[in-house]
């Protein structure tokens, strides 16, 4: 039986957006320093074979930069998406853990040289030959990178975790059918941050006149030059995504297709600009533009985390763990003994509750719906469900999986999709109080029978044409 | 063998020897951040003469100097022990960040603030700015850290007391006495200053090397030394007073066969200590002899109060999830990577090092030659 963790109430704001945004922030800073490295690299290159006059300010100027952001807010950060995920769903949280704890414990030894790489370069190179400033910068790259290689594993383990399902080896979990295009996805967009990022320093170096600009910027973007490759790369993910999630994408959430429209639209602005603007015409770009392009980058790095985590539903670890935080496995027997029977945890967020039943719905809905909904905020069931009556939310909810097929199976008796419909309904009707409520053994046989006729497997899998049983 | 944790079934030892050895390791560099802030902030406030005030003495301006890099460091190796205690008390770990809530996310946003002011501190920005907004500066960072310290200790203690769980749930009272949780968190904060002196105390020793000056020439060694004797006696005094807030039960279990030689552990590290300082005090140098002396006691009480925290912490939790927990995770796969990549790394690092070892010994930055610094 898995474990009950108490559920925090973030008031309007839907739990899962706190985890979007810290995520979108890490990853944002985490690929500018990838790709940073990289274009370090480059420079410090430029500046040793006397290629760019200016390159060595730039190194100077951008490594600066890179540590204040990167070393700082995507460092912490990076332990901030631990702590937020595990007030999100400690339940995901612990199976990625538990899972690749020894991945996650190799990355570290590439986070410490990557740390000490970079700190070695940024207080000595002045002291230091071209070639060991190079050899530090390389390394700095390499250890970025390698951190890059092993999380990736793991994210792209959560959508699709191919024959570990079978088989579960580690290898086979961290090669997953995603873990290649989503890689070479990610480096490129490292790249493109790094150059971006780059054409914003150049406009803050000081006493730069306008043509010594334009060199450092044309060089800079030659790092969006693989950007090329981005359709190519992100028709493989699409094709590698399991095909439900791939339906979610293409059309089938409008929410989903808007972000992945968004990124999309984001990239090919910020690839026309740099294909156009900067590599045929190589034109100057001001600090002003290259903002606005870090932006639309920013947009673009979001609509895309949106996506991936988006289309893992109705899982936040495909066929491991619901985006509830219950456990496939657990589904049959919760339906038997009910999602909150082992909660010990009062319900504090409604203290007008009316009756017994009321409350008991409050404490399903905080169980099987809290992690993606509120009830009146963001993604509120009262506004999704507003428009139904009593009978069709039951048939609705206990079908859930074949209502939106995006959505987990409900994982709770028919007593507690009662009472969890009947809270709805409370909220609804503006909470009124005093709030009847009469047992009905009909209604309740009724629910019975809808559950079992939708079953405890997510009905995502049969649109994936998948065959999959606890 | 019935020591903690070797008594314990092979898993639950291994992933617990683990833990211990990566939390010492964030451990050294934490401490230099906690006790270097609170060391600062008590030498802009008590200044000092005005021939030698305390914030222009070695020992601030190395502090200075290298804070923000042992805070990464810190951050850094602060990664390991938290990857590993989500493996051993996956429930308890879990649980008590739940229940702490938005104090826990806020331990982010305020490292961040920390982080950035230890630039500011660090940059002759400040030297132009108003005393009291200086004093203020310094006052903020410690507290930022202070801040981290107290929600660690309250999640430790929150993780051991599953009994209260629902009830801190509903009333959102995370502290169930504030004596226990203070002495703690004092015991702590007082245990980071021996472990700051030591690491200042190399330091100065160092760049006495590299400037070519005799041993008994590097200042700072008074401070130090009576910092860290300081940091120890009142390490050992808040650790008795703790002991007196714990159950006969827990009490037994540190004092008897389980924990006994980690107490020993730490009480020899302390005396180790405290004849160390001395001699250098007496002798008036940081001799590497007594400099040697004095980090091996610091590494073997800061080794024993690990274990002993551990200990103090597994009596108290499910000892058969934790058991359970250990012989799962024992069966994933990947710790031969682990092994291979934390050799290939740290060789990597030692490059790195070597690399930069001609530059060190210019290291103008961290000289006592330096242009003064301002008064924080």
């Amino acid at each position: 039986m898995s474990s009950v963790f108490p559920v925090n109430d973030y008031g309007p704001l839907m739990p899962g957006l706190v985890m979007a945004g810290v995520a979108i922030l890490h990853v944002f800073l985490a690929q500018f320093a990838v790709g940073g490295g990289f274009l370090l690299c480059y420079f410090q290159w430029l500046a040793m074979t006397g290629r760019n006059e200016y390159a060595r300010r730039f190194v100077e100027g951008f490594f600066k930069i890179l540590l204040m952001i990167s070393f700082v807010m995507g460092a912490l950060t990076g332990v901030g998406i631990w702590f937020t995920s595990i007030q999100i769903s400690a339940a995901t949280i612990g199976e990625m853990v538990f899972n690749f704890h020894w991945i996650w414990a190799t990355e570290w030894t590439f986070f410490c040289l990557e740390i000490v790489a970079g700190y070695c370069f940024y207080r000595y190179h002045q002291r230091l030959s071209d070639r060991t400033s190079l050899t530090l910068l390389v390394l700095y790259t390499f250890a970025a990178w390698m951190s890059l290689f092993w999380i990736n594993g793991i994210l792209s383990w959560q959508l699709t975790p191919g024959d570990w399902v079978q088989s579960r080896e580690l290898i086979d979990g961290f090669f997953n059918p995603s873990f290649w295009p989503s890689l070479f996805f990610r480096t490129v967009v490292c790249l493109t941050l790094a150059s971006l990022v780059g054409c914003v320093v150049v406009n803050l170096i000081p006493d730069l006149d306008r043509d010594a600009q334009r060199s450092l910027i044309n060089r800079a973007a030659h790092l969006m030059l693989p950007m090329l490759l981005m359709p190519a790369l992100g028709a493989w993910f699409l094709w590698a995504m399991p095909a439900d999630s791939r339906s979610w994408v293409l059309g089938g959430s409008p929410a989903m297709m808007m972000f992945f429209m968004i990124s999309v639209g984001a990239s090919v602005a910020i690839g026309g600009y740099a294909l156009l603007g900067l590599w045929l015409q190589r034109l100057y770009i001001n600090g002003a533009t290259a903002t606005l392009l870090l932006l639309l980058a920013f947009g673009a790095t979001a609509g895309g985390e949106f996506v991936r985590e988006g289309s893992r539903k109705p899982y936040s670890i495909r066929y491991v763990v619901y985006s509830s935080g219950i456990i496939p496995e657990e589904v049959g027997r919760l339906r038997e003994i009910g999602s909150v029977t082992n909660d010990p945890y009062p319900v504090t967020n409604e203290p007008d509750c009316p009756n017994p039943t009321v409350l008991l719905g409050a404490k399903v809905f905080r169980r099987q719906c809290a992690v993606c909904h509120t009830m009146e905020g963001t993604n509120g069931v009262a506004h999704l469900t507003q428009t139904w009556d009593l009978s069709q939310m039951r048939l609705n909810i206990a079908k859930l999986q074949q209502t939106k097929p995006y959505m987990p199976p409900f994982s709770g008796t028919p007593q507690e999709l009662d009472a969890l419909v009947h809270y709805i309904r409370w909220v609804l009707d503006d909470r009124p109080s005093p709030f009847d409520y009469q047992r009905d053994d009909a209604v309740l046989a009724q629910i019975q029978i809808w559950l079992d006729e939708a079953g405890t497997e997510a009905s995502s899998l049969a649109l994936a044409g998948e065959e999959w049983s606890p | 063998m019935s020591v903690f944790p070797f008594a314990q079934p092979p898993t639950v030892s291994f992933y617990l020897i683990v833990y211990v050895l990566t939390l010492v390791l964030h451990a050294i560099f934490m401490t230099y951040v906690l006790a270097g802030s609170l060391y600062l902030a008590w030498a802009a406030v008590f200044r000092g003469s005005e021939e030698t005030p305390r914030a222009r003495s070695a020992v601030a301006k190395i502090l200075r100097e290298w804070m923000p890099f042992a805070l990464s460091a810190a951050i850094t190796a602060g990664v390991a022990p938290l990857l590993f205690v989500q493996i051993i008390y996956r429930q308890e770990f879990y649980t008590s960040n739940l229940l702490l809530g938005w104090r826990w996310l806020m331990v982010v946003p305020v490292l961040v603030v920390g982080f950035y002011l230890l630039y500011v501190v660090k940059s002759r920005l400040i030297s132009n700015w108003p005393l009291p907004v200086r004093i203020a500066l310094v006052t903020v960072i410690s507290a930022c850290f202070l801040f981290v310290a107290f929600c660690w200790t309250t999640n430790h203690l929150l993780g051991i007391q599953s009994a209260r769980w629902p009830q801190v749930y509903e009333s959102g009272q995370v502290v169930a006495s504030l004596g226990a949780l203070t002495i703690r968190l004092a015991m702590w904060v007082a245990g980071a200053f021996p472990c700051m002196s030591i690491f200042v105390a190399w330091q100065l020793r160092y760049y006495s090397d590299r400037d070519g000056r005799p041993a008994s020439q590097v200042g700072g060694l008074r401070a130090l030394s009576m910092v860290a004797s300081v940091g120890i006696l009142l390490t050992l005094a808040c650790a008795g007073g703790y002991l007196a807030t714990l159950t006969a039960d827990t009490r037994s279990a540190l004092l008897g066969s389980q924990g006994g030689p980690w107490m020993m552990a730490v009480a020899l590290g302390s005396v180790v200590q405290l004849n160390g300082w001395w001699l250098m005090r007496k002798n008036g140098q940081l001799s590497t002899s007594s400099l040697s002396l004095v980090t091996g006691g610091c590494l073997l009480m800061l080794t024993g109060a690990g274990f002993l925290r551990e200990l103090l912490r597994f009596v108290q939790v499910d000892a058969s999830g934790v058991a359970r927990n250990a012989k799962s995770a024992a069966s994933v796969g990947g710790f031969w990577l682990f092994v291979l990549f934390t050799v290939v790394n740290v060789g990597l690092m030692a490059i790195c090092v070597r690399l930069v070892r001609p530059a060190l010994r210019t290291d103008a930055e961290t000289s006592d030659q330096q242009t003064e610094s301002p008064t924080v």
